[in-house]
């Protein structure tokens, strides 16, 4: 029995040792020891690297403050904020997609930003509002736009030049974007002429809404009360594209074959842009997304907003610092040059350096750039993610044949009117 | 002194002391951290099955069984429901059967056995994860493996492609649920044929039955206990898929991979929905209760001799 008492005296100590380790740090840290900013963001890649560089400067200069960037994938990381929330272990600031926002901002976990952004005379203005609309709930903002983006038309010249294309003409309207597609796609090889987003989820939906505004449908009402993308709009972007499945310019099939070398042409976002630069086994170029002949310009825009969830006073305002101090002109110049990412204030997109830049370096950014003024905003209601869901599965039914075009937007109309009331 | 009777003695030894706290202390680190991990979570889940919480604010309302009700009248939930058991189905007997019919060859003394169990085992100790998306390689379209072997024998891939055709999606996952289990199953098979005495083999032998009589009436009957033991863990494994579904088809296409382990995660991680989450993981947690206590009611008794 000695023994087995011995055993558990040392058990009970290292098990307690942590426990009296942290209380003798605790015991230590005192008033001059920096205030330590817990950051999570997706940022991966080149993005991921420029953070951590700013992050890094940012402590240089202001020794008061440590903050330590935590990289967390982007699926992760709304699971993982709610499970921190709830084990109140919680970063002290953020950077989510902007889609998320209108439900964190609601779930009474944000940290409200009017006061900050008074104290320290920051312009919001300056923002797009489409952005910041995101994160304004009850009159307060939530959070600022650290980065956007948004969808234009990526050319595989490779392919076209094979299928006797010429890229420099890229396609201006609907109907020139199918007959291109019909003529580059080679079933053979498995290549498809124009890459349609078609799993359920917010890819379609995101894709698909680029048809539905491009032929001048929204997808919500004015007031965010209803559907309204069961309009002749939204049968016109869905028939068109079935036509393309029809014409074997696109066969339904996993995302991603462009970037393969299997596809044509593709919509998708300016942050591929930086990377396919470095690594794309192909030559590639972009151009601005057609709309119907009869249509209007239209692109989606994304990106991550900033928002704080400390809950002690001193490290809201040290986040606040960071935020405002990661969101100004300059430090934003740098990041977009550095990302690719698309300006979120004016100020950095009528920039004269930056625009001589882009210019230079990267002239496939210009689409994009040019592009942002006709960028629409998703919905922001808080059942976003779940109403974007129900919806493309029933365009996805309709991409299968199981129900016809109208039948299924009524189905989508239904399940999101549900959702929303 | 016997093994048994030394075991014995030791009890009583123990007892004379009074000494039950000990075996309390030995046993309290399982018990506690299975209360934690396992009682304990169960119990908040079913608390939360009866409320609507979004899983940040303060704040839950009570519902009483709105959230049951509302998967019962749930046509997404009902396939999932049936999507799941299709799965489960199919992992649990295909996989229980190939596997015997391995085990029985290596079993036969085919040369290079250890390879051979090394080659079927490698699977299990993959993460499933890291697998799932080999698979996706695999059955990607264009370029993947699957495509590039079918043209080469000239037949043309399905359309639309693999894992976004309604009638093979689900074929693929099930495949890739069977072959990640298939080593496990083969080694337990191959440790329990090691058990039937070779005499029954011999006397079938002499008496003039077959391989396939001797596999029929001897091996198969013999090996039962083991049989039902992996069909159990394998339709309770199975009944929780997600990962490779996650990965590889994220439920679709058109619903024909959307088991309930999926919907379970995006009506808690996606749409903040824990309440519905919550009943779902208590519909689930009754099914494989219920499907496990009649396994054993009827088939596992009448085993419990081996």
């Amino acid at each position: 029995m000695k023994r087995a008492s011995l055993i558990l005296v040392i058990a009970a100590l290292l098990l307690a040792a942590p426990v009296l380790q942290g209380f003798s740090q605790a015991q230590v840290a005192s008033a001059q020891d920096p205030i330590k900013l817990v950051f999570w963001n997706y940022w991966d890649g080149t993005n991921g690297e420029k953070i951590q560089e700013l992050v890094d400067r940012y402590n240089e200069e202001h020794p008061e403050v440590e903050i330590e960037n935590v990289f967390v994938g982007w699926g992760e990381l709304l699971p993982k904020l709610q499970l921190a929330v709830a084990g109140g272990d919680a970063p002290d600031l953020a950077a989510a997609d902007m889609v998320w926002m209108p439900a964190l901002a609601n779930s009474g976990a944000l940290v409200p930003l009017n006061s900050f952004i008074e104290a320290s005379g920051t312009d919001t203005s300056d923002f797009y509002p489409a952005l910041l609309s995101v994160n304004t709930y009850n009159d307060q903002i939530y959070g600022l736009p650290v980065s956007t983006n948004n969808l234009e038309l990526f050319i595989n010249t490779d392919l076209f030049e094979a299928a006797g294309l010429d890229a420099s003409t890229p396609p201006t309207t609907w109907d020139e974007l199918a007959a291109d597609a019909a003529q580059c796609a080679n079933p053979d090889n498995g290549v498809v002429g124009m890459e349609l987003y078609t799993q359920p989820g917010e890819g379609l939906t995101w894709q698909f809404q680029v048809y539905l505004w491009g032929a001048g449908g929204d997808f919500l009402s004015e007031d965010l009360t209803q559907a309204a993308f069961n309009s002749e709009a939204g049968l016109k972007a869905l028939n068109f594209w079935l036509s393309l499945i029809d014409s074997g310019a696109y066969t339904l099939s996993d995302w991603g074959l462009f970037g393969q070398g299997q596809a044509c042409m593709v919509l998708d976002g300016s942050w591929m842009v930086g990377g396919m630069a470095e690594s794309a086994p192909f030559n590639w170029t972009t151009a601005a997304m057609p709309a119907p002949a009869d249509g209007q310009p239209a692109t989606n825009m994304g990106g991550e907003h900033a928002f704080i969830m400390a809950q002690d006073e001193a490290k809201q305002q040290a986040a606040w610092d960071f935020i405002n101090w990661l969101t100004s002109t300059d430090v934003q110049i740098e990041w977009d040059e550095a990302t690719a990412f698309m300006p979120v204030r004016d100020s950095v997109a009528t920039n004269e350096a930056y625009v001589t830049w882009i210019n230079e370096n990267e002239p496939r950014l210009l689409p994009f750039v040019d592009m942002q003024q006709y960028a629409h905003n998703r919905p922001p209601v808080e059942q976003y993610s779940e109403l974007s869901d129900v919806f493309s599965a029933m365009i996805e039914r309709a991409l299968y044949g199981q129900m016809d075009p109208q039948e299924a937007l009524d189905a989508a109309e239904a399940a999101v009117n549900s959702l929303l009331s | 002194m016997t093994a048994m009777a030394r075991v014995r003695a030791g009890w009583q030894h123990a007892n004379r002391r009074g000494d039950v706290s000990a075996a309390a202390m030995a046993l309290a680190p399982a018990v506690i951290l299975f209360a934690i991990f396992n009682i304990y979570p169960l119990i908040y889940s079913g608390y939360l099955s009866v409320m609507e919480w979004d899983g940040f604010s303060p704040d839950k309302s009570y519902v009483g069984l709105d959230n049951y009700r509302a998967l019962y009248e749930s046509a997404t939930f009902r396939n999932a429901l049936s999507v799941t058991l299709k799965y489960t189905l199919s992992v649990a007997v295909l996989g229980v059967a190939v596997s015997l019919v391995i085990a029985v060859l290596l079993n036969s003394g085919v040369r290079g056995q250890n390879i051979y169990r090394l080659v079927y085992f490698l699977p299990v100790v993959t993460s499933t994860v890291a697998a799932a998306v080999v698979w996706r390689y695999l059955m990607t379209p264009g370029t993947g493996y699957a495509d590039v072997f079918l043209r080469d024998l000239g037949i043309t891939p399905p359309n639309p492609t693999w894992l976004r055709n309604p009638t093979w999606a689900l074929r693929i996952v099930m495949l890739v649920g069977i072959w990640k289990r298939l080593g496990f199953n083969i080694v337990i098979y191959l440790a329990g044929l090691q058990n039937i005495p070779k005499e029954f083999y011999e006397a079938a032998t002499v008496d003039g039955a077959g391989i396939w009589a001797r596999f029929r009436h001897i091996t198969v009957p013999l090996i039962s206990p083991i049989t039902l033991l992996l069909v159990i863990m394998s339709i309770i494994d199975s009944f929780l898929i997600f990962d490779v579904v996650y990965v590889m088809t994220d439920g679709g296409p058109i619903g024909t991979t959307e088991v309930v382990g999926l919907l379970l995660y995006r009506e808690a991680f996606r749409y903040f929905n824990l309440g519905t989450a919550s009943a779902m993981g208590w519909v689930i947690f009754a099914l494989v209760f219920a499907i496990t206590l009649v396994q054993w009611k009827f088939f596992g008794t009448r085993e419990a001799g081996l």
